[in-house]
């Protein structure tokens, strides 16, 4: 039995994503919330495995539902559902913790697909957003100005790279495992990790910031 | 850096010129020269012609303060000659005198032949006046004549200098055109010279002394004017015979103005050297005053040795200043200039200061007198000189100025520009932001609502294309340039995966690593009208397999969508235009400037030729 929160403002919207999810899931419990506050308090409160968070409410970003998540439960999942296709929405939520994301609009059958492929381990990846985080990569990579900065070296692979790149280029994910003879699993598996190390540098990253904010306040 | 050499040329073309005009030659030793060295006297004026009784005989050049201290009044000379041998014809004879103080009354056998002025107070002064006296032939006999000369004079105690102390030089009788020369060089360096260095000196320091006034910082010149304009007052002694007071107060007066020139040459020479004593600002006015009084308490007998007194504290201080002067502009590489200048002064004022106990001036005093007011006016011309180059610079450095405030006015104007452009630019982005975010907020939230609530698949399907519009339209709205092989990359991943799920095999070929831009407009219209053909493909093609080639052509960037479906027919292009959205296809390249062509035909397949300019898509931006 799935324990998932839902978080999204739209009556209508709402009760058609539960639908949705309780067809992918049979039998899950699910908790909704419609504000941002709300949903926090319940991230407090219960336990969840999976959270399908909208980013633009009425009092605030679904990003800090995704973060409170991250922090106090980690092995909850937590699924970005929007109508904002583009990196600059959607980067932030990653590097918050989301694992994946998906277009509201799309055919229900389509987003019942991805849900699966998300809850399998296979979180969707496009182009903008490989480029946002090649690009994220990048600039780690240079000399630090600050020769404190005492940050978890965090760095992709050679084949994670690769991966990128060529997500980055328009190719499909089983068009890349053909590439580079992987298997379907194996890329997968790469861009979970993609996920995984954007999350866990961007953590570093804010820990380190918000130490420096307290030592110099 | 001070460029010294065409002032040093300058000095010694002064000097040389003052040396060859006043050098007396030395006299001629004529045979017709008779050169008187003994008189007799007799004292007191009586009744002319009837000189008195002839009395002891003295030399001459007789010094009152020799021979008679103390004496002032009227003394008569009488002297007994012979013309030696006749004259040339057409030639006077004269009496020429060097020296005689204060002034003279001149009879030949009896006769008045020559007055130099008035005998009794005021007298004229004639102590700096060589005189030169012709001798009537008609008064002369061919055997001994008698010259009288009436001199009167003051005593030694009550001049301020010996040089006015009474007294007669020798007398030299002889043909009037050779002593004329005499007579004219002397006049000249006793006399001209010291006039018309007085007057350049009266008109430099008068202008040098406004100059300094108005300017404030530049006291030294004010000082220097001063100085100037005050010694020209004294040298007027030099040739103003007669002035409106009693001798007794023109000594004091000219006692007195040397206080005020002390003060001036001290305060130049410390405020040319950039230094201001508050003591010495007070010292020197006090003593301006303090001179006088001494002169009045000891009266006009004692005013020679008072006055003697004061010289030595006077050129004391000034010594004093100089050197201190020296010591403090040792630094410079320009301090030789003045250096001399004081020397010259110093060297001077020696001369003079013995000039004053040797009795008959030499002619080393003369020059000496002569060379204080030329050192102070050549001075002065350095002062000028400075002023004028510092004026120079001060007006290059002006227009240096004028420059760079014009080019920092012109930057401040560029940066001005360049920050409302971006405040506009700022203003512009955020309000383009608002705009899209309540396009997502209210429309998108709508159209979303309609998508999933719809019993209708087709008004779904609708309101799902209208949201993807809008979100390109928001995209074309408030995005930047985009790198065409990141634009390519996003249009193969949707055209590839949507054909892929459409069960058609695709083949995409592109160029990589493009190096260009393009606008976000060029990018969303690309973007729709490949969609749009996709859509078509999926749609109404029945195509089993499409190839994408794209490529870069003279600047155009072009596709070719080439399906083996089944083609559309003439009449059913016509009929399904509007379902095909064939139109707003051709219609989009047509606002980038490109266009968008269908090659097609029944049962033969589909080719789409879109050809859009990289430059104008960039420019679009």
């Amino acid at each position: 039995m799935k324990t998932i929160l839902l978080l999204e403002d739209l009556p209508e919207i709402r009760a058609w994503l539960r639908k949705l999810v309780l067809q992918v899931f049979p039998g899950a419990v699910i908790s909704e919330s419609a504000r941002v506050q709300d949903a926090i308090e319940l991230v407090k409160a219960v336990k969840f495995e999976l959270a399908l968070v909208d980013l633009g409410l009425p009092d605030g970003s679904g990003v800090d539902v995704v973060k409170q998540l991250r922090d106090s439960q980690p092995d909850a999942q937590s699924v970005v559902v929007t109508i904002h296709d583009d990196d600059e929405h959607l980067f932030p939520a990653l590097q918050a913790g989301a694992f994946g994301y998906i277009l509201k609009e799309q055919p229900r059958e389509l987003i019942t697909e991805q849900l699966q492929r998300i809850s399998q381990g296979e979180p969707p990846l496009s182009p903008s957003i490989a480029r946002r985080v090649m690009a994220y990569f990048s600039a780690k990579a240079k000399p630090q100005a600050n020769p404190h900065n005492a940050m978890p070296n965090v760095s992709l692979t050679d084949r994670e790279s690769e991966v990128l790149l060529r997500v980055a280029k328009g190719y499909t994910l089983p068009e890349i495992g053909v590439q580079l003879g992987l298997s379907r699993h194996t890329i997968a598996d790469y861009v979970k990790q993609i996920y995984r190390k954007l999350n866990v540098s961007s953590r570093a990253e804010a820990a380190l910031e918000a130490q420096r904010m307290g030592l110099f306040r | 850096m001070i460029p010294t050499w065409p002032f040093l040329r300058l000095l010694y073309a002064v000097a040389l010129a003052l040396g060859l005009t006043l050098w007396p030659a030395a006299a001629a030793a004529s045979a017709q020269m008779l050169h008187i060295r003994s008189a007799q006297v007799t004292h007191g004026g009586g009744p002319v012609p009837h000189l008195g009784e002839p009395g002891a005989t003295v030399t001459l050049p007789d010094d009152w303060s020799d021979s008679r201290p103390g004496y002032a009044g009227v003394v008569n000379y009488r002297v007994e000659f012979e013309p030696s041998s006749p004259l040339q014809s057409g030639d006077l004879l004269a009496l020429y005198i060097t020296h005689v103080c204060s002034n003279l009354e001149v009879f030949l056998n009896g006769q008045l032949v020559h007055g130099g002025g008035r005998m009794v107070e005021p007298v004229t002064h004639n102590c700096n006046h060589p005189q030169l006296v012709s001798l009537p032939s008609a008064l002369i006999g061919p055997g001994s004549n008698t010259l009288d000369i009436r001199v009167t004079g003051h005593r030694l105690a009550e001049v301020g200098s010996q040089q006015r102390d009474g007294g007669l030089s020798a007398l030299a009788i002889g043909p009037m055109s050779e002593l004329a020369v005499q007579h004219a060089r002397r006049t000249a360096l006793q006399v001209s010279a010291p006039q018309a260095v007085s007057a350049t000196l009266l008109l430099m320091g008068g202008f040098m002394f406004v100059m300094g006034f108005i300017n404030r910082r530049e006291s030294h010149l004010a000082y220097f004017g001063a100085l100037s304009v005050g010694w020209a007052i004294v040298d007027a002694r030099l040739w103003l015979r007669t002035l409106p007071v009693s001798h007794s107060v023109a000594e004091f007066l000219l006692c007195s103005m040397l206080g005020f020139i002390t003060w001036a040459a001290v305060q130049f020479l410390l405020r040319y050297a950039g230094s201001r004593q508050r003591w010495v600002d007070l010292a020197l006015p006090m003593q301006c005053a303090l001179l006088p009084l001494s002169l009045v308490l000891a009266g006009p007998a004692r005013l020679h040795w008072v006055a003697n007194v004061w010289y030595a504290v006077l050129a004391l201080q000034v010594l004093a200043a100089a050197v201190w002067h020296l010591w403090r502009e040792g630094h410079r590489r320009s301090v030789w200039l003045m250096a001399t200048m004081l020397l010259t002064v110093v060297v001077a004022g020696t001369i003079e200061f013995a000039a004053q106990w040797g009795g008959t001036r030499p002619l080393a005093a003369h020059l000496a007198e002569l060379a204080l007011p030329v050192v102070f006016v050549l001075v002065g011309l350095r002062l000028v000189q400075q002023q004028g180059r510092a004026l120079h610079h001060a007006e290059q450095g002006k227009a240096r100025l004028e420059q760079r405030v014009r080019e920092a006015t012109a930057e401040i104007e560029r940066n001005f520009r360049q920050m409302s452009e971006l405040r506009v630019e700022q203003v512009t982005e955020r309000e383009r932001k608002r705009i899209a975010a309540d396009l997502h907020d209210d429309l998108g939230a709508k159209l979303l609502t309609i998508v999933h609530t719809s019993d209708s698949e087709r008004i779904s399907t609708l309101a799902r294309e209208a949201l993807e519009e809008m979100r390109l339209s928001v995209r074309g709205l408030t995005g930047k340039a985009v790198r065409l092989a990141d634009a390519l990359g996003d249009w193969r991943a949707e055209v590839v995966s949507r054909l892929g799920q459409a069960g058609i095999e695709c083949e995409w070929q592109a160029p990589e690593d493009l190096p260009q831009r393009l606008s976000s407009r060029a990018y969303v219209q690309t973007t729709r009208i490949l969609r749009e053909a996709t859509s078509n493909i999926i749609k109404h093609s029945k195509a089993a397999r499409c190839d994408i080639r794209c490529s870069i052509n003279d600047g155009d960037l072009q596709f070719v969508l080439q399906d083996d479906g089944e083609g559309i027919s003439a009449e059913v292009e016509g009929r399904l235009d509007q379902g095909h959205g064939l139109a707003s296809m051709k219609n989009r390249a047509k606002q980038l400037q490109g266009q968008c062509l269908v090659e097609s035909g029944a049962g033969q397949g589909t080719v789409i030729r879109l050809t859009v300019p990289l430059d104008r898509a960039i420019e679009a931006s």
